[in-house]
């Protein structure tokens, strides 16, 4: 591979296209977007909340579509491949005015053409990973994948594509990566965009607002800790809140606006218990939506639907309910798989039945 | 085990302890002093770790294009990684010595460090500087090279829907000497020149201009326009007057079918041509010789 490459040999410019060069510049330059998304915890170094988050460097809303050019086109410049500019020509208008796009560029040409240069040393790479990867990775690894989901949504509406499934396969994973975190409070960090991504643009099965007049009840996990479950007014502290594998609870805690309930499990089914049901639910029966039952395939879903799982029974008198959610091979007393059940129920949505 | 790009792409699950444990020991080795500070070691693994899924290969399956990463050799692909912590790393340690730090502090940076700081080793590669380095170096290029100021051309030539944004548009290129640029554009339009006007509006007309402007050119379908339009020219050189071209004909390593088909249809929009998703491609002698000075002559 050359390492002289065809732009560096180029004739001066003429006045004229120097005073273009410098309109096109005003005409494309776009300022910096403000960070949109997620708590961004590095103000300072010192910070103590760095110890369970890092910072991502661009959000869901970078411009993917000529992000993902980038490597191809370093590569094409690196080879002097001939039409390199104008076959990657909109890639290099957009460059022009996108500060943080040129500024990948520049990473990216640096070690592509360090990796693609002929080397001297050869590089060498034990076999053994050595250390555990620390959780606020898998956290950080959790949060880059939901944001590119989000990406990857936000891209294919902006250009009328249909592109559900990459976006579907990118959640799956950071589910599965989220199991493998055992501290409570990380791992719900890590998944806290987890719904709201799963549920964008998803028209009128998004669940419906926060709101008690709605008469949806929205329950959540609550975390769980060595000393079983806390109460939401419990101080926690991230060190406290790891599992450890001989103490995981064979049920998920529920909790909404006051009202508790759990998901237990009896040999492969999934049972949802409630207690303490409002006077205007008794007697009716319920529907339950869990937004993220469709990225999970191990649970079979009672009737079919994760966002309408109606209950056998009606509401006793009591105002409890037990009812089938639906079957899986996994188990909640295994503590990785107790993870992946425990960030599917992220939220569970219970309603009057129509 | 070893990993290699197709197993981050295919296996994440599985590769990932081990990317993990590959980036952490090249942090630590370029991070210096700050190697004992979990925190920086992390944030650049971490760092290098988005990359990889930003640009589609980590996690990506079959979902994402494959790209150079999917055909490198594994020791170039170490080497990329690498690269990408050694840089961070170095990025890492600026910000780290900008920061006001007391005395004790800076003894720690300078103290034990010896001629090893990689700091001294963030010199310029031996490859050179990139190109396109800079926004300005971009658009002298854009500005200089007259098949990506095709794209320009068209681009303005669009705004025709818009009179008062073409006009606000034409003002400035008149202001900065851009006259061959205007003169295709007016050819083209089959106008004549405006006269210069005090519109009230007119930095409203150019604002929304601008915004037009910068949608379009950086369009795919723009880009394939002119790829096409240009690729239509050569096959027109060895034929005389009326022509006739197979779209099969236009189709090359870096045009696919339907890359053709958007360029095509767009030119036939723009009136350029006569195409309603044919097989082939007929240009009378009027329309080679206007496709020919719009996007070829100068």
């Amino acid at each position: 591979m050359s390492n002289i490459n065809q732009f560096g040999g180029m004739p001066a410019p003429r006045p004229s296209e120097v005073k273009l060069a410098q309109w096109l510049q005003n005409i494309l330059y776009t300022p910096p977007r403000a960070p949109t998304e997620g708590p961004k915890p590095r103000k300072a170094w010192s910070d103590s909340r760095l110890e369970s988050q890092l910072e991502m460097v661009m959000g869901s809303d970078y411009h993917l579509r000529f992000y993902q050019q980038l490597p191809d086109f370093i590569e094409a410049l690196l080879k002097n491949e001939p039409g390199v500019t104008l076959r990657y020509a909109s890639l290099l208008y957009h460059l022009a005015g996108c500060e943080e796009c040129h500024q990948g560029y520049l990473e990216l040409y640096d070690a592509l053409s360090f990796a693609l240069a002929p080397q001297e040393t050869q590089i060498i790479l034990t076999r053994e990973p050595g250390t555990n990867t620390p959780p606020r990775m898998v956290g950080h690894l959790c949060r880059v994948l939901i944001s590119q989901a989000e990406a990857v949504l936000k891209q294919a509406r902006r250009e009328h594509r249909d592109e559900v499934e990459a976006a579907r396969s990118l959640l799956q994973l950071a589910l599965r990566f989220s199991s493998r975190i055992q501290q409570s409070a990380i791992r719900r960090q890590a998944t806290q965009d987890l719904v709201r991504v799963a549920t964008l643009f998803s028209g009128p099965t998004a669940p419906a607002s926060e709101d008690a007049d709605t008469g949806v009840y929205k329950y959540t996990p609550m975390l769980a800790t060595p000393g079983g479950v806390r109460g939401r007014k419990t101080v926690r502290h991230t060190e406290l809140l790891g599992r450890p594998r001989d103490q995981v609870p064979s049920l998920i805690s529920l909790q909404s606006r006051g009202l508790e309930g759990s998901i237990e499990q009896q040999g492969e089914m999934l049972e949802l218990r409630l207690q303490g049901l409002g006077p205007e639910l008794r007697g009716k029966h319920l529907l339950v939506t869990i937004p993220l039952g469709s990225l999970l395939e191990p649970v079979s879903w009672q009737g079919g639907n994760p966002l309408a799982i109606r209950s056998e029974e009606p509401v006793d008198a009591q105002g409890s309910l037990i009812m089938t959610l639906g079957t899986t091979s996994l188990r909640l007393s295994d503590p990785e798989e107790h993870n992946l059940l425990e960030t599917l129920f992220l939220l569970l949505e219970v309603r009057q039945a129509e | 085990m070893p990993f290699t790009a197709h197993d981050l792409r295919y296996h994440p699950e599985q590769s990932f302890p081990v990317l993990y444990a590959y980036l952490q020991r090249n942090a630590q080795r370029f991070l210096g002093a700050l190697q004992y500070d979990a925190i920086e070691v992390d944030t650049v693994v971490g760092h290098v770790i988005e990359q990889l899924v930003r640009l589609g290969l980590f996690g990506g399956g079959d979902t994402t294009a494959e790209t150079v990463f999917d055909r490198m050799t594994d020791a170039q692909f170490y080497a990329f990684l690498s690269r990408m912590v050694h840089n961070k790393a170095i990025d890492r340690q600026r910000k780290r010595r900008l920061r006001v730090q007391p005395t004790a502090e800076l003894e720690y940076f300078q103290g034990d460090e010896g001629d090893e700081s990689p700091l001294d080793e963030a010199v310029e590669p031996v490859w050179g500087a990139a190109p396109f380095s800079t926004p300005e170096e971009i658009t002298v290029h854009l500005a200089s090279q007259l098949e990506l100021r095709d794209l320009l051309k068209h681009c303005i030539v669009v705004l025709r829907a818009a009179p008062l944004q073409l006009n606000a548009v034409v003002q400035e290129l008149r202001d900065i000497g851009a006259d061959e640029l205007l003169e295709d554009i007016f050819v083209e339009l089959n106008m004549e020149p405006p006269a210069a006007t005090q519109n009230p509006h007119l930095s409203q007309h150019k604002d929304h201009a601008h915004r037009k402007l910068r949608h379009c050119l950086q369009q795919k379908s723009t880009n394939l326009t002119v790829i096409v339009a240009l690729r239509l020219i050569e096959c027109m050189a060895s034929q005389k007057k009326e022509c006739q071209i197979s779209t099969e004909q236009l189709v090359g390593d870096d045009l696919s079918f339907d890359d053709v088909k958007i360029g095509l249809r767009e030119l036939a929009a723009e009136g350029l041509l006569d195409w309603q998703e044919e097989e082939t491609v007929h240009l009378t002698a009027s329309q080679a010789k206007r496709l020919t000075r719009f996007y070829r002559e100068e």
